[in-house]
């Protein structure tokens, strides 16, 4: 069997699985949990799509994500939009701050990337955070419900669904010529420019799509929990993220995307040993980085595919 | 003949290195140059400035009589200039096959069979057809060049700028690429190929161009070049007389 077939099995059973779930006797908290991390994999994703295949760091996702939440919450609120054109709001909005904020780093690499994008997302939080009169500042901001007296399972299959067609929109996309124009550049740009491949063009709406999914992702989290507060765009938010990611496999969307569920989970399951979860899952990044760079789902898939291949 | 590719008075400085000082040069369609000179002498310059990677201080660059200075390399490619680099920029992780249409693709007319198509043909051209599905990053020294090779000729360039094809290449190969280059340019295509290998120079091309500290000391037959005293200095490491 191809690693493709192998991989559309896999997909189509976790699939299964997840809609199958709450059936599996889920309680109302964990289901209210497995919630949160379809989010977390949504945003899990959109970040791999950018570090992964496109080669760019950004330390500003956390930041695009709360940003798309507070435009949602405040189309609604303000500007009376329906929920779901608040949604779409919240993906352009920060779609657009995304290109910006790829043209703006065009030039920078490594360091002085991931530095400019702390300093970006730093600048969105804290502007968010000083605008009291718009967003209610720290004190968090009331966001009207998805579905007005929705139950936990709605919401549930919800995101699920959104979810699922983001990575598989995610995925079309990374397999159309432009994933190829992607990879190029993180392969080498120059290379790329060589061959006729636009390179500051795509680096800059790499940024845009990747931003915009994690604004959606922001802006659903906004009307499921219906309070957010600047804290969801901060540097330790941002930290949980790529952790997410490094742990699944930022080489692969899919991969990044289940690190977010698991450790939204685990997070969940270890909430009595409280902060030391977070020095855990740093060493677990620290650990993955050195000894599984494709991640623990990137790891799994190269097992299986090894041993099936020494039986064949 | 028509003039294909114009260079005129370029001039490109590093701080206070002058690595191009006021070169001008012209091509014909169809021609087949080498570009030598010593260490530092300006060739990669030059070509980097042709295909769009540094702007010039001063001067035009005319290619097929349109001003092209400025323009981003991705353009360039586009309208037929495809060059290679001193060091291989192969995407590794990607396997030949994708190495190649990235090349094709980046034409939104062409489709993704038309482009496979014709990469399929061109890797067989390159004896890389058994490579197809392999990542570059396995492919040796030699295969690389002819990777690059490959992909630029899937730009279907009209223009070829070639920077150092046979560093670190075995002689059979070598002999291989220089049928390549051959066939290539009898099929039209204008070559500009930069080469330390004297041999390769003189065996291949008609015309060879000479640069020493970023002037142009020599344009001639590889006779003319070969029997040139400047020539001769400049590659012993003495400063020629140029001023
Ligand atoms: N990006 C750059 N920054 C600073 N100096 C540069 C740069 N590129 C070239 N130079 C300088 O310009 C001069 C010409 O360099 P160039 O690379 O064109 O030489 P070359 O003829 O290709 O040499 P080689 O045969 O070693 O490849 C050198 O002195 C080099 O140090
Ligand atoms: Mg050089």
């Amino acid at each position: 069997m191809s690693q493709a077939a192998l991989r559309s099995i896999i997909g189509a059973a976790l699939l299964v699985a997840f809609v199958l779930l709450p059936f599996a006797g889920l309680s109302d908290y964990w289901t209210y949990t497995v919630t949160i991390g379809f989010y977390y994999a949504l945003l899990a994703a959109s970040w791999s799509l950018l570090v992964g295949y496109v080669g760019r760091i950004s330390f500003a996702q956390a930041a695009m994500s709360g940003l798309g939440g507070y435009a949602s919450a405040l189309g609604v609120l303000e500007f009376g939009l329906p929920i779901g054109l608040g949604l779409v709001f919240a993906a352009l909005i920060a779609g657009l701050v995304g290109y910006v904020l790829g043209w703006l780093t065009l030039r920078l690499h490594g360091a002085y990337l991931g530095l400019t994008t702390i300093a970006f997302g730093e600048i969105l939080r804290i502007s968010v955070t000083a605008e009291h009169w718009l967003t209610e500042g720290s004190l968090g901001l009331q966001v009207p419900p998805l579905i007005p007296g929705g139950s936990r399972l709605e919401y549930y299959y919800i995101f699920l669904a959104i979810t699922v067609g983001c990575l598989a929109a995610m995925g079309l996309l990374l397999r159309s010529r432009i994933g190829l124009f992607f990879q190029s550049i993180r392969e080498d740009e120059d290379g790329a420019a060589s061959l006729g491949v636009a390179v500051t063009t795509w680096k800059c709406v790499a940024f845009a799509i990747s931003s915009a999914f994690a604004g959606l992702a922001g802006g659903l989290y906004a009307h499921f929990v219906q309070l957010i507060a600047p804290s969801m765009m901060s540097l330790q938010e941002m930290g949980v993220i790529l952790a997410m990611a490094v742990i699944g496999g930022f080489h692969n969307i899919l991969y990044a995307a289940l690190g977010g569920m698991l450790l939204q989970v685990l997070l969940e399951a270890l909430r009595e040993v409280e902060q030391w979860r977070l020095v855990v899952f740093g060493l677990v990044t620290i650990l993955v980085l050195r000894f599984a760079p494709n991640g623990l789902f990137g790891m799994l898939s190269n097992i299986f595919v090894r041993r099936r291949n020494s039986d064949g | 003949m028509a003039e294909q590719l114009v260079v005129d008075r370029l001039t490109k400085t590093f701080g206070g290195i002058v690595a191009l000082n006021g070169v001008e040069l012209a091509f014909s369609a169809g021609e087949l140059i080498g570009l030598i000179g010593p260490n530092g002498s300006g060739k990669t310059t030059l070509l980097n400035i042709v295909s769009g990677y540094y702007t010039a201080d001063r001067g035009q660059i005319t290619y097929e009589n349109q001003p092209i200075a400025g323009t981003s390399p991705h353009k360039l490619a586009r309208i037929g200039i495809g060059r290679s680099f001193q060091v291989t920029k192969v995407f590794r992780r990607l396997t030949v096959m994708e190495n190649m249409l990235v090349s094709g693709l980046s034409d939104w007319s062409e489709t993704r069979s038309q482009a496979s198509e014709r990469a399929t043909a061109i890797l067989e051209d390159l004896k890389l057809t058994r490579l197809r599905d392999e990542r570059a990053s396995n492919l040796s020294g030699g295969q690389l060049k002819l990777l690059e090779f490959a992909r630029i000729m899937m730009l279907q360039p009209k223009l070829l700028l070639l920077d150092e094809p046979f560093g670190g290449v075995h002689p059979e190969l070598k002999r291989f690429m220089y049928d390549c280059i051959r066939k290539w340019n009898a099929a039209g295509i204008t070559i500009i190929l930069i080469s330390h290998d004297m041999g390769s120079i003189f065996e291949l091309c008609r015309r060879v161009v000479t640069l020493s500290y970023g002037d142009i000391i020599c344009d001639g037959t590889p006779e003319e070049t070969r029997a040139d005293k400047g020539v001769l200095e400049a590659y012993l490491g003495e400063h020629h007389a140029s001023a």
